[in-house]
This record gives C-alpha cells, sequence and structure tokens, in this order.
C-alpha cells in the first residue's frame, strides 16, 4: 500500500504543477489541432468521404502522437531545476513509483487532450461512426497508454543528452511502431465498421498485452535508468 | 554467365545485379575500411604506448 | 606480447580464409550455378540477400546478450563491463549494416522482378523495422553523454529486444487481415543445384561478419583502454601536484 501511496503522491505534484501552469495541456491541445487542420488540408475530407473514414483512424493517432512528444520531454526538465532527481535518487522511496506517478500524471494530459478533440476530430472530418463506438472507451485509454509508458521512460531516457527533443521521438517511434498498428487498425475497425468484433477485440487484446509487457519492463529497468551515472 | 555478360549495362535486370554486388562490396569493405583506419588513429591516442 | 601477436596472426589467417571464401562464393554465384528460369540472371541477387538477410536476424542477439551481460556487470565487475558494452556496439552496427545491405539488395531485386521498389508487407515491414530499432540505438549511443552510454544503450537493447517478437506477430496478423501481395520469392523450396552458391556465401559472409564485428570490438576495447589510460595518467599527475 505505501508503494501506491508513493505513486498518488508524485502523481498529485505533477498534477498540482500542471494545474499551475497549464503549459503541458495548452500545448498539447492546440498542437493536436493544428495537426489535424494539417491533415485536412493535405487529405481533404470533404472531396473523399470513404477515404477519409478509412484513414481517419491513422491521423488520430498520429495527431496524438506528435502531440504527446511535445509534452512528454518537458514532463521530466521540471525535475532538473533545483536538483530535485538527485533528490529523488537518494530517496528510499521506490524510483519506479517515481516513474508510475509522471507516466500516470502524462496519462491523464493526453486523455484530457483526447476528450476535448474527439468531438473536433468528428466534426472537421464528419465522421460517422459505422462500428460500435463504445469501444473507443477501450482503445483510447489503451493505446495513450502505450505511448505515454514508453514515452515517459525514454524521456527520462534521454534526459541528460545532448539534443533531448530530437532523440525522443528518434527512439520512441521505432519500439512504438507495433503499438501503433494496433490502435490505428482497431479503431479504423471500429469507424469503418470492416472488421467483425473478434477480429477488432484481437487487435484489442494485443494492444493490452503490449501494454502489460511494456509497463513491466520500464517499472523494472527505470531504477537503472535514474542511476546511470 | 561470363565477365562479359555480367557487365551488361542494357537492361534494368542486369544493372541492378551489377549494382547489388558492387554495392555490397563497397558498403562492406567500406565499414571495414573505416574500422581499419580508425584503428591506427586509436594508436597513436594511446598514451603510455 | 606472444599472445597479441597470436591473435593478430590468428586474424589475419581468418581474414584471408574469408576472403578466400568469399571469392569461392561470388564464382559460384555467377559464373557456375546454372541461370534460373523465370527470373533469369536477376535471380543470382538472391545469392547475397539471402546471407545478409539471415545474418542480419543473428547478430541483434549478440547485441542483447552483450547487453544484458553489460547490464549485470555494471555493479558488480565494471571491467568486464565495459567489455560486453564493447561487444554490444560492435554488433550494433554490424546488425545495422547486414539488414540494410538486406533491405537494399531486396529493393533492388523487386524493381525489375515485380515491378516495384517497396511493398508494405509482412516480411519487408518487419525488416525495416528491425533496421529502424538499430539505427536508434546508434543514434542514442551518439547523443548520450559519456558515461551513462553503455547503460542507457543498454537498457534501449533490451526494449528493442522485446519489441521484435511483437513486431513480428502484429504484422504477421496485419497482413493476415489485410493480404497483399507477397514481396520476394513464395516459401518453396531451393532448386538443389543452387545449393553450392547458397553454401559459400552465407559461410564466406558469415566469416566476414564475424571478423568484421571482432574487429569493431577489438577497435572499441583499444579505445577504451586509452581512455583508461589517460584517466589514469591524469589522476597521477593530480597527485604530483605540490601542496
Amino acid at each position: 500500500m505505501k508503494y501506491l501511496g508513493h505513486i498518488f503522491s508524485h502523481l498529485r505534484k505533477d498534477l498540482r504543477l500542471e494545474w499551475r501552469s497549464k503549459d503541458a495541456i495548452n500545448g498539447m491541445l492546440f498542437f493536436a489541432l493544428l495537426v489535424v487542420v494539417v491533415f485536412a488540408i493535405a487529405f481533404d475530407p470533404t472531396g473523399f468521404p470513404s477515404t477519409t473514414r478509412q484513414i481517419s483512424g491513422g491521423i488520430l493517432w498520429v495527431a496524438l502522437l506528435f502531440a504527446s512528444v511535445t509534452a512528454l520531454n518537458q514532463s521530466w526538465t521540471r525535475e532538473l531545476r533545483n536538483q530535485v532527481l538527485e533528490a529523488h535518487r537518494m530517496s528510499p522511496a521506490p524510483a519506479s513509483a517515481l516513474f508510475l506517478g509522471k507516466a500516470l500524471a502524462n496519462l491523464l494530459f493526453v486523455l484530457v487532450v483526447e476528450a476535448v478533440l474527439a468531438p473536433i476530430f468528428v466534426v472537421f472530418f464528419n465522421l460517422h461512426v459505422l462500428g460500435n463506438a463504445w469501444l473507443f472507451a477501450l482503445i483510447l485509454p489503451l493505446g495513450t497508454w502505450a505511448i505515454v509508458v514508453n514515452g515517459t521512460f525514454f524521456a527520462a531516457l534521454g534526459l541528460r543528452t545532448r539534443n533531448r527533443e530530437l532523440l525522443l521521438p528518434l527512439i520512441l517511434l521505432p519500439v512504438s511502431l507495433p503499438a501503433l498498428l494496433m490502435m490505428v487498425q482497431a479503431s479504423t475497425g471500429v469507424l469503418t465498421g470492416d472488421l467483425d468484433l473478434i477480429q477488432i477485440r484481437t487487435w484489442i487484446t494485443q494492444l493490452a498485452g503490449y501494454d502489460i509487457i511494456y509497463t513491466t519492463v520500464c517499472i523494472l529497468l527505470f531504477e537503472t535508468v535514474l542511476n546511470a551515472e | 554467365m561470363t565477365w562479359h555478360t555480367f557487365f551488361d549495362f542494357s537492361t534494368m535486370a542486369s544493372r541492378h545485379l551489377v549494382f547489388v554486388y558492387t554495392g555490397v562490396w563497397l558498403l562492406q569493405g567500406g565499414y571495414l575500411a573505416w574500422i581499419a583506419w580508425n584503428w591506427r588513429k586509436a594508436k597513436s591516442l594511446s598514451p603510455r604506448d | 606480447m606472444s599472445r597479441s601477436s597470436t591473435v593478430r596472426n590468428a586474424a589475419w589467417l581468418w581474414f584471408i580464409a574469408t576472403i578466400a571464401v568469399l571469392v569461392v562464393g561470388f564464382r559460384q554465384a555467377i559464373f557456375l550455378v546454372p541461370t534460373e528460369e523465370t527470373m533469369g540472371n536477376l535471380q543470382r541477387i538472391f545469392y547475397y540477400h539471402l546471407p545478409h538477410a539471415i545474418l542480419g536476424l543473428i547478430f541483434p542477439y549478440v547485441n542483447v546478450v552483450a547487453s544484458l551481460a553489460f547490464l549485470y556487470w555494471r555493479r558488480r565487475d565494471p571491467l568486464k563491463a565495459l567489455t560486453a558494452d564493447a561487444l554490444a556496439v560492435a554488433s550494433a552496427e554490424v546488425t545495422v549494416l547486414y539488414v540494410g545491405i538486406c533491405l537494399a539488395s531486396g529493393m533492388l531485386w523487386g524493381k525489375p522482378a515485380w515491378g516495384i521498389w517497396w511493398a508494405w508487407d509482412a516480411r519487408l515491414t518487419t525488416e525495416l523495422l528491425l533496421w529502424l530499432l538499430y539505427v536508434s540505438y546508434l543514434l542514442l549511443r551518439r547523443f548520450s553523454p559519456t558515461g551513462q552510454t553503455g547503460t542507457l544503450a543498454a537498457v534501449l537493447s533490451v526494449f528493442a529486444a522485446i519489441d521484435v517478437p511483437i513486431v513480428y506477430m502484429s504484422i504477421q496478423w496485419w497482413r493476415t487481415q489485410h493480404p497483399a501481395p507477397v514481396f520476394g520469392p513464395n516459401g518453396g523450396g531451393v532448386d538443389p543445384r543452387f545449393y553450392p552458391a547458397i553454401f559459400w556465401n552465407i559461410a564466406g559472409w558469415l566469416m566476414w561478419g564475424t571478423f568484421v564485428m571482432l574487429f569493431r570490438f577489438a577497435l572499441e576495447r583499444r579505445r577504451q583502454l586509452a581512455e583508461q589510460d589517460a584517466a589514469l595518467l591524469a589522476i597521477e599527475a593530480s597527485l604530483e601536484t605540490p601542496q
């Protein structure tokens, strides 16, 4: 229970810091909106309605992926000021609790962005969900966690590298590609109604498996990364 | 095949065959050369010997 | 020292043997083995493509094992860890080289044979993702601060190793659901007449890959030892400074 308590304190700390400045959420929201508009210019939803439905699953996740990457880096930079990171390292609390607290905070931020973005997306792309829209309640959190858990970990990995902002997408994207495939296939399956329930469920199960595997790996290896010197 | 037909550049297929073989030698040989060059450089870096 | 000259002699011997095997392989592939019926002489690309494809799937394992060894020895025996790190970087570079050559030769083969440079089928996509993973590994090594390189790279290597089966599975399932034309030779056996070329080239490129990886490993070790010597000299110099 103490472990959960640690996670909770880290989570509360990040939420409080974010609430005061609201930097990450505002930045992410506007960035995701801009990406959606860019894709609309690039692919013309009005001209090609059925193609739009085919690709909108992919566009949604690409927009969220890029928006998350912009916020993930600076989620760790607040730990660099005032030698907070050294304090974390010296504290007896397990390092993985720090990681999970921060990852959960990032998850909440991105979910807020998604909640705002989804209606805008439906409006801009004139989306009419042909499958079971309630499945999104499963796909969105699982997919977001897949991006956020690895993203938070790699942002910590690259914390003291030069070119930190450049490095994060370079190491995050290759590892996340299978998860991206799973989220996009599941989302497109629901949006177009092309895939039957069993196939969508398989993608969702694979995504859940990816989440479990990588959450475990991140928890086990975070201590090593925190004490990399 | 003969050397003559190997270096025939008239069709895309035969051109690509030559590209692959020479490309592989260049890339692999280039990597080996890079290692060898750095090997010589590293020798001069060592302060003791 | 007699030990290092033995190693040096063995290395030269291995290198000469490798070149000999590669020459035999080239001769087999281009001059001796019969031309294939459907694709003609273009099919001879296969004799360089296949060894690189197979070996490109083996070197990543060396990298993972070396990275795990590094993480294990990091606090227990730092000198052994350093050796493991040298092997990790050597095997990663050779992986990128071999997988890259596999992709490039495959593309050069595909264009005349099937009319397209690329297809997002299961095999090619998986291979490309493997290449991207190890390029990202090398980039992390380049960008990381000295002292942390080994640890950070080893961690990423573990992630990459876990990712490879996940990539394979998910992309297979994707292409089962949405079948696409398969790029490349479709299963089936290889005609026994082609065996000599395949055998000699696999042997030759395996010997070459091992040689190059160990040479790169030796280079990394030389750099590490030079760094250690320099650090030791700096410490000694600081001790001699009068108080």
